[in-house]
Order: C-alpha cells, then sequence, then structure tokens
C-alpha cells in the first residue's frame, strides 16, 4: 500500500504533475508514512529517474524543471516534518555563475539536481565574485564551492575562486566544481578545481560522493 | 636570442616554411586554410585534416571527436595538433562557393548623396563581409562580398575579443582593413574608376565590429555589465581607419550603436525595413548567431538581442556546415519520406542552417521527433547518405530556436504588445533569407502569429547603410532612433526564462 503510493508520488514527479505530487505527499503524510522515507522513496527517487534520463539526452531542460517544481511543491509540505524530526541534509554546497556573467538555466538546473540529491543549496545567484564564493563557504559550512561559466571570457574567474579558497586555507575542508558549456576537464585540472561534470546529473552525482569523503575524514 | 626552428610543410603538395612547435591550426589559418569556428579551443571538431610526419600524439579532445579509424587514416583536428618537424598535410581551401546575400530592399528615398564622385556601403558582419559602389545618380556600379577573414579567431564575438585580449587586435584590425581594402579595389577596377575616387563610404555592423575596425578597445564588452564606451554614429577618415585603397582624408561614416549587442547594424536595418515611419506595429529581426530585434509601435521602439549561439551557421552540429557547395540547404518529405537539395547538386557533406530547419520541421512532422525533442532513432535521423541528425544536433537546436522564439516573445511582453497586434515581422540577414519561413514557425524558431506576416529583407544591414549614403537626412534619422531606443534586458529576465523553457519544446 504504502510503497504503492510512494510509486505514484515518484511517477506524478516524473511527468510534473506538481499539483497531484503535493496531494499525494499530503497523502502519505495524513497516512502516517515517515517523511524522511515520503522524502527519499517518493520525491528523490523520482527525481533520480529524471536525473539518469537527462544524462542519457533522453529528457532535456524543460522537464526537468517541471520535475523540479513538482519536488519542490511536495518539498514543501515535507520541510517542517522534517525539521521536526531533526533530518539533515547529507551536505551542503553554495553555487553561483561567476562574476562577469548572467547565464544561470545551467546552474539553475545543477541547484535543482543537487536539491534532488537531498543536498542543502546556497544559491549566490549570477555575477558572482571570488570571494563571495569563499567566504559564503566559510561562513555557512559549505563542504562544495560549485562554480558555473557560460562565456569563454568569464571562465578564467574560476581560477580565482581556486586561489581564493586556497589562500584562505578551506582547500582541505571544501571541494570546489566547476561546470558550463565552454570548461572541461582538461580545464578544471588546469586551474586546480576538483571536478568537472559535463552535465548536472552528474554534477549531482559527484557532489554526493564528496559530502561523503569528506564526512569520512572529519569522522 | 633566435633559436626558432623552421621545418618544411607541404600543404595539399606545395611546400612552405612552418615555424618548429607551432600549432598547426595557427599555421593553417595563416595560410588561409581552414574552418575554426570554435577559435582553435579544440571544442568544435571542424577543423578536420588529414596530415603525416613529425607531429604531436593525437591529444585527448582530438579523440572525443575522432574515432580510431579517423586517426588510422591520419585524420586529425588542426587546432590541437603540434608540429613537431617537418610534415604534410591536406586540407580543404577555405570558403568554397559560399552563398552570401549582398542584394537586399532599398526601398526609395530621396537623392543627396554625401558623396561627391564615389561611394560605398559596407557591411562588416560576423560572418560575412559585403559592400557596394554607386555613383551621385545613384547607381549601383558593383558590389561584391567575401568571408570575414577574422574568422580564424573563431565564429562568435567573444571568442575574437578574447583574442583581442591575448593582444591580437592590431591583427583583428588588419585582417578586416584588408579584407575591406580589397572589396573596394576590387569594385572600383569593375566598375572602371580608381579606388581613390571613391570619397566617402558608409561602413556599419555590430559594436563588436566596429571597435576592432578602429580598434577600440573591446574588453568591456567581453563581461557583464557589456558596457559599450563608444557606440560610434561618427564620420573619421579613412586613414584613421586604416583604409588604404581610399584617399586618406575620405570620410568615412560609421553609424550609431544602440548598445553592446545592438549595434550598428540593426541600426542600419532599420532604416532599411522603414518599420519606423511606417506607423504600423512592426518587428525587425535579424536572425544570426546573436539574434538583434526591433519593436516598433506609435513611435516607441524598442529593441533586445538575444544569443542563439552558431547552430544556424552549422557549429555544434556533427554534420553541420556553411552554405557551400555540398551542403543539403532544403529539406521535404514527398509520401513520408525525406527528400532533399543539395547546393551544387553534387553528393551532400552535410547540412547548412535553412536545411537544418527544414530537416527538423520534417522529422516532425514523420513523427520521428516529438514535441520535447526526443528523438525515437538515436544516433541518427537520416536526412540522405551519410548525412544525419543526431539527439545532440537536436538538443542544440532546441537552444538556438528557443533563444530567437523567447528573444521576441519577451521583447513584446515587455513593451506590452500582444503578437496578434504586430502587423508585420521584417526578416533581415543572410539566414532569414534562406529560410523557409513555414518551417521556422513549424519549428518554434519564429512565433506561430506572425508566420503570414512576414517580409524577407536580404542584407538589410547593408541596404540602409547605402540609403544612408545616398540621402544624408537619414543619417540624422538613424542617429535620433538610435538615442530614443530603449533597451529589453533578456539575462536576469523571468519573463524570458520561463518563454525560454516553453520555447524549447517543438
Ligand atoms: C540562453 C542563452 C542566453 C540567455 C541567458 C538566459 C539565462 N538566464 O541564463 C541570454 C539571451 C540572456 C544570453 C545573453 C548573452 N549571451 Co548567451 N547564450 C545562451 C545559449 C543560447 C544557451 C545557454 C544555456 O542556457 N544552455 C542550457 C544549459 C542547461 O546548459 P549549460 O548552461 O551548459 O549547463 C549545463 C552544463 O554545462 C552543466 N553545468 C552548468 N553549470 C555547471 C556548474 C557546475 C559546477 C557543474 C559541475 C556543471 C554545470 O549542467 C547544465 C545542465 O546539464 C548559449 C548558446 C548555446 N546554444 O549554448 C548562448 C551563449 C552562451 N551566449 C553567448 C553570449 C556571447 C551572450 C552575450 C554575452 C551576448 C549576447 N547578447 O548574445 C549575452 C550576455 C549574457 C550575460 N549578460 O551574461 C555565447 C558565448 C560565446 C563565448 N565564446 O563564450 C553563447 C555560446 C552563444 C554564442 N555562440 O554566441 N544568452
Amino acid at each position: 500500500m504504502s510503497t504503492e503510493l510512494l510509486n505514484e508520488i515518484s511517477e506524478n514527479l516524473q511527468r510534473g504533475k506538481a499539483k497531484v505530487v503535493k496531494e499525494l505527499v499530503q497523502k502519505a503524510v495524513d497516512e502516517g508514512l515517515d517523511p524522511d522515507v515520503i522524502l527519499r522513496e517518493g520525491l528523490l527517487s523520482g527525481m533520480d529517474v529524471i536525473g539518469e534520463k537527462f544524462k542519457a539526452n533522453e529528457v532535456y531542460v524543460p522537464e526537468v524543471l517541471i520535475a523540479a517544481r513538482a519536488m519542490n511543491m511536495g518539498v514543501g509540505v515535507l520541510k517542517p516534518l522534517l525539521a521536526e524530526a531533526g533530518v539533515k541534509a547529507a551536505g551542503k554546497v553554495c553555487i553561483g555563475t561567476v562574476q562577469g556573467d548572467l547565464h544561470d538555466i545551467g546552474k539553475n538546473l545543477v541547484k535543482l539536481m543537487l536539491e534532488g540529491k537531498g543536498l542543502e543549496v546556497v544559491d549566490l545567484g549570477t555575477d558572482v565574485s571570488p570571494d563571495t564564493f569563499v567566504q559564503t563557504a566559510i561562513d555557512q559550512n559549505c563542504q562544495i564551492i560549485a562554480c558555473s561559466a557560460l562565456l569563454t571570457t568569464t571562465m578564467g574567474v574560476m581560477e580565482e575562486v581556486v586561489k581564493k579558497a586556497e589562500a584562505a586555507g578551506i582547500r582541505d575542508k571544501v571541494k570546489i566544481m566547476v561546470g558550463g558549456a565552454p570548461v572541461d576537464d582538461a580545464f578544471c585540472k588546469k586551474i586546480g578545481a576538483d571536478a568537472y561534470t559535463p552535465d548536472a546529473a552528474s554534477a549531482a552525482d559527484k557532489a554526493v560522493e564528496f559530502c561523503l569523503e569528506l564526512a569520512g575524514k572529519s569522522a | 636570442m633566435t633559436d626558432e626552428k623552421i621545418v618544411s610543410a607541404l600543404v595539399n603538395g606545395a611546400a612552405y616554411p612552418c615555424a618548429l612547435g607551432a600549432n598547426l591550426g595557427d599555421f593553417l589559418a595563416g595560410l588561409g586554410f581552414g574552418d575554426y569556428p570554435c577559435g582553435g579551443h579544440g571544442k568544435c571538431g571542424k577543423c578536420r585534416v588529414t596530415a603525416a610526419g613529425a607531429l604531436s600524439e593525437p591529444s585527448e579532445r582530438e579523440k572525443r571527436f575522432l574515432s580510431e579509424e579517423d586517426l588510422g587514416m591520419g585524420t586529425r583536428l588542426a587546432c590541437c595538433v603540434t608540429v613537431r618537424g617537418d610534415f604534410s598535410v591536406s586540407v580543404e581551401k577555405k570558403g568554397g562557393a559560399a552563398q552570401i546575400k549582398t542584394d537586399g530592399a532599398l526601398p526609395s528615398c530621396p537623392l543627396a548623396p554625401i558623396f561627391h564622385s564615389y561611394g560605398a556601403a559596407v557591411d562588416i558582419g560576423t560572418t560575412t563581409l559585403a559592400a557596394r559602389l554607386y555613383d551621385r545618380a545613384g547607381t549601383l556600379l558593383a558590389s561584391d562580398s567575401r568571408l570575414n577573414p577574422q574568422a580564424r579567431f573563431g565564429a562568435d564575438v567573444i571568442s575574437r575579443m578574447e583574442a583581442a585580449l591575448a593582444s591580437h587586435g592590431g591583427e583583428l584590425a588588419s585582417l578586416v582593413r584588408d579584407a575591406i581594402d580589397g572589396m573596394l579595389s576590387g569594385m572600383a577596377a569593375c566598375a572602371g574608376i580608381d579606388p581613390s575616387e571613391i570619397d566617402a563610404a558608409v561602413i556599419t555592423g555590430n559594436t563588436v565590429m566596429l571597435s576592432f575596425l578602429t580598434e577600440t578597445d573591446t574588453e568591456p564588452l567581453t563581461h557583464a555589465p557589456f558596457h559599450a564606451n563608444r557606440l560610434f554614429g561618427e564620420f573619421v577618415t579613412a586613414g584613421e581607419v586604416g583604409l588604404c585603397s581610399l584617399g586618406e582624408n575620405a570620410a568615412v561614416y560609421l553609424p550609431p550603436c544602440a548598445g553592446a549587442f545592438v549595434g550598428a547594424d540593426i541600426m542600419t536595418a532599420l532604416t532599411a525595413s522603414g518599420i519606423c515611419e511606417s506607423g504600423k506595429t512592426a518587428v525587425l529581426v535579424d536572425i544570426g548567431t546573436n539574434g538583434e530585434m526591433v519593436l516598433a509601435k506609435d513611435g516607441m521602439i524598442r529593441a533586445t538581442s538575444t544569443a542563439a549561439g552558431p547552430a544556424f551557421e552549422g557549429a555544434g552540429i556533427s554534420c553541420g556546415m556553411g552554405g557551400k557547395e555540398g551542403a543539403v540547404d532544403r529539406v521535404w518529405t514527398e509520401d513520408g519520406e525525406l527528400c532533399c537539395h543539395v547546393i551544387g547538386d553534387g553528393d551532400p557533406a552535410g547540412v547548412c542552417g535553412s536545411g537544418l530547419v527544414d530537416a527538423v520541421a520534417c522529422l516532425l512532422e514523420t513523427e520521428q521527433l516529438d514535441e520535447t525533442g526526443y528523438l525515437e532513432d538515436d544516433p541518427a535521423a537520416v536526412i540522405r547518405g551519410d548525412v544525419s541528425l543526431t539527439q545532440n544536433d537536436i538538443r542544440a537546436v532546441q537552444l538556438a530556436k528557443s533563444a530567437i522564439h523567447a528573444g521576441m516573445r519577451t521583447l513584446l511582453k515587455e513593451s506590452g504588445v500582444s503578437p496578434d497586434e504586430v502587423e508585420e515581422l521584417d526578416v533581415a540577414g543572410g539566414f532569414g533569407s534562406y529560410l523557409d519561413i513555414k518551417n521556422a514557425v513549424a519549428i518554434g524558431l519564429l512565433p506561430e502569429e506572425l508566420g503570414d506576416k512576414v517580409n524577407v529583407l536580404g542584407n538589410a544591414a547593408l541596404g540602409g547603410a547605402s540609403m544612408i549614403l545616398l540621402s544624408g537626412g537619414l543619417r540624422a534619422a538613424c542617429e535620433e532612433r538610435t538615442k530614443r531606443i530603449s533597451l529589453v534586458n533578456l539575462a536576469s529576465n523571468p519573463v524570458f526564462t520561463s518563454e525560454y523553457m516553453e520555447r524549447m519544446m517543438f
């Protein structure tokens, strides 16, 4: 019964039916299901399916966005309950488009996928200076800084972020991820960042991996 | 200290000296060979050559674009190869017989030339240059066009400004100056006059192109807030802009730009379209790597610029190529089968922008492609022979067409004008002239409400420059309009963002 309901949530989420998802999540809560289970096995698992399909190029940006909208509607219902139960996110990421660049569609997609993996995300918006990335990571205890750039003339700012993080002495605690159309693995290595991925779904996978790694280190 | 060594290079059988350690792409570009749409960054896979000899090993970047078989046959990406000694290479001569539009609308205007003997109008397009020569009677004596030689520094303006930042600014200027001089001299010869008899010219182009011509610093145009220090709308002398074919003191008028990405080219196109004077509610659009668009209604003029990327110029499309010989330029269906026309009528080598739009429309019609952009038979929907479209190609088309479509809708919405109110859509630019409007609407490149209101103008930027050349009063009108125009910013614009998502669907 409960798995059926969770499957229904996941499937409606994949089809972007935000209103239905919200209703079903409420129904699951009313039936006494554990909010953490609803989140993981209903919402996040649905988002996972979308992520895999996006990676395989079977669905595209708009489908991901409407699925994410549905997910957020569901999460909205669960949020107070999760906080009450003391459920903590697996990790925290600050994300932004680098200084001089206002392209944010790719960045927003990465943000949604990160949230879809249950990570907490601080969205710094666009035109973000290296100082802001680093200071936010320090102030808000982020394990990951994620930088997006769409212009070949602004991707250089990412190198500044790495340098600033080094200067602030947080390189052992904070991983730096880079992405956006003009970025590639060679560039990531060259500037000394920790990871590049070509799409938002694999970015989220990588971020989870980093959070587990860092949690293992500090334990 | 000159420890530079020279090795011998055989290019298509002819011997050239080449510096040891040189980048093969740079070397070939210097000789005028090859296409480098991504600016030599190893990202587009378009600079394929067949090479043998002392060259660097195939890099990871090359392996992304080349199969084992390709590499086995000596195929390489020129921009990824370093010269280690003597070598030989075979490469296609740049350009081929490209199709470039030089004709275009020229509404009648009172004859009052801004020159004494002969005058020239020039359009510096990011991709192509075009020019016309007139006499005082307003007779068109000659016209000419060629590809913009700056393309070796990349297909888009950002890549070229990067090159300028890397101290190639002088080279960018002299490339375009030499090309303009070449066209002016050629046209003069054709008309039987001496180029020094051309005493005035109007040179239009986007803000970046005019900045390169005048060696104006483009650094502020490379990042937000994209502030243009110089918006032109001024007379200079031929000497000042380094044009040697004309007399030192020949007058060169550079029309005004409205902003960093709404340049003099769209402003002169606006002159040619006449929509500001028509009293109609009308839209002018130039579809290119950058789509500039202007809305005129009751004396209000609003403009914006959207970034589509070079998909419609063939870059980023697996079988993409420019509109030259061998390109599929038309696709249609007969009894559910795809049929196509190839420029030059030979075997197809790839697909150009107009063919790409047609092909996508046909795939939608035959239901090989659904409204989300999902392709039934990835890896390939075959157009003909080896020319096919992949799922990635379709995704690139979605990003590009939606940017144009959403840009137009946002411009209208932000101006409080509904698409149904628009009485006329003027489509300027080379790509627009070859475009099948019905298919452009079918794939959602243009809003469906505007599909049957289209006027195709051809190279309206050049048309408008010619009008200003021949009818002095239009210059002031163009400047006045440019001052009055108000720009709509699409970045961080929620209307654009939501339209962009919606219009990505088919
Ligand atoms: C949409 C768009 C715009 C919109 C932006 C709207 C917005 N809110 O973002 C508008 C119209 C405003 C715009 C404006 C400009 N644009 Co623009 N734009 C594009 C376009 C068409 C698509 C970009 C996009 O959204 N892609 C879809 C997303 C989902 O993909 P993505 O960003 O790559 O993200 C994916 C991955 O890269 C990855 N990823 C992204 N970020 C991160 C971060 C991390 C950490 C990781 C791991 C992964 C990751 O995940 C994402 C999903 O899988 C491209 C061309 C193209 N076809 O790609 C040009 C393009 C990027 N723009 C370009 C230019 C030049 C401009 C302008 C400067 C000039 C102009 N007017 O055209 C302006 C100014 C922008 C500004 N102010 O910063 C050029 C850049 C050229 C260059 N050499 O750098 C491009 C390539 C077009 C071109 N060839 O001319 N643009």
